[in-house]
């Protein structure tokens, strides 16, 4: 079997630049309603008396929250424009021609934490492809693409690094 | 509040308290609405399983990082904070999922005064499938320095 990475030539996207995106100001209503969701009841992320006695001095994001508080750029679109799986773009599927040719499942993330995403901060993130790869096995071809994502508030203090590594396959059955 | 845990208290090998959650469609549907992510698996169980070939809808992998997140700045304390979380996705967590979020400590050192703990990380469920492995690194205050 001869090599996809090679036929859709996306060796060349290592390095490659994610555009830097600055978020909207991040909700008390989104962060409270995100703690609800993962039914986290630290105070911080709700209870404004409590969380202005912490150590923070106010209300903060729980801290997996760091890559919605920019919210994903192209993530919002009319339901026509949206794929039939309902995306049309995720976090570390890079914006290369072709790439949503394959199905894309998350392999795995890394993240350090440097401060919290607090209401009312505007996040930034840069990214950049790390790594784009193959794996030729038994049951097909899988490429496997690394980013690497910072993500700054307005005050250009680093709040947290994030590394995702997507596997794309040839579209059959896939997910996540 | 829970008791503040010190680095001089932890010892390698020991496992920390684990966490439970339970997965469910009303939490699914919270999370993918709040963030807005529109990915089918997560919400339209016929699209899931007959389109590509799940058990049912799943829940975001996201959230391993969330339950990790709650797991381990609730151990750390107030005085403690996660610093790193390395998550690898092996096996979905559907609707029904009881999951068992636990740690264990591997290594701790001192790093510019301040203590490290790392740690291995998983998330089973009731069947004791590891769904998300992950690890870990804990800062936790150490008694002598306060």
């Amino acid at each position: 079997m001869g090599s996809l990475l090679d036929k859709l030539g996306w060796r060349k996207f290592v390095g490659h630049e994610y555009p830097a995106h600055t978020g909207e100001p991040v909700l008390a209503r989104d962060i409270r309603r995100y703690a609800l969701a993962i039914d986290d009841d630290n105070p911080i992320f709700f209870d404004e008396a409590a969380a202005k006695a912490g150590r923070y001095g106010g209300l903060t994001a729980p801290l997996n929250y760091i890559s919605w508080a920019v919210g994903v750029p192209g993530a919002e679109k009319r339901t026509k424009d949206l794929g039939e799986d309902g995306l049309s773009s995720f976090v570390g599927v890079p914006d290369i021609p072709g790439a949503w040719s394959l199905g894309w499942v998350r392999g795995g993330e890394e993240l350090e934490f440097f401060k919290p995403v607090h209401v009312n901060d505007r996040v930034t993130v840069r990214g950049r492809v790390t790594g784009v790869t193959e794996k030729i096995g038994k049951s097909g071809t899988l490429i496997f693409v690394s980013s690497e994502f910072t993500y700054t508030n307005q005050n250009d203090e680093m709040l947290a690094k994030h590394v995702v590594t997507m596997i794309a396959s040839p579209r059959k059955e896939q997910a996540q | 509040m829970a008791s503040q845990v010190y680095y001089d208290d932890v010892s390698v090998g020991q496992e920390i308290p684990s966490l439970t959650k339970d997965v469910n469609t009303v939490n699914i549907l919270m999370y993918v609405a709040v963030v807005w992510l529109m990915d089918r698996i997560h919400f339209d169980s016929p699209y899931a399983v007959k389109r590509r070939g799940l058990p049912d809808v799943v829940a975001p992998g996201n959230m391993a990082g969330d339950y990790y997140a709650q797991l381990l700045t609730g151990w750390a304390g107030e005085k403690g904070r996660l610093r790193k979380l390395g998550l690898q996705f092996r096996n979905f967590m559907v609707p029904g999922n009881v999951l068992t979020c636990g740690g264990r400590i591997t290594a701790k050192t001192v790093e510019d005064g301040k203590g490290r703990v790392d740690l291995d990380l998983w998330i089973k469920n009731q069947d004791g499938v590891v769904c998300v492995p992950g690890k870990g690194v804990v800062e936790l205050p150490i008694r002598a320095a306060q």
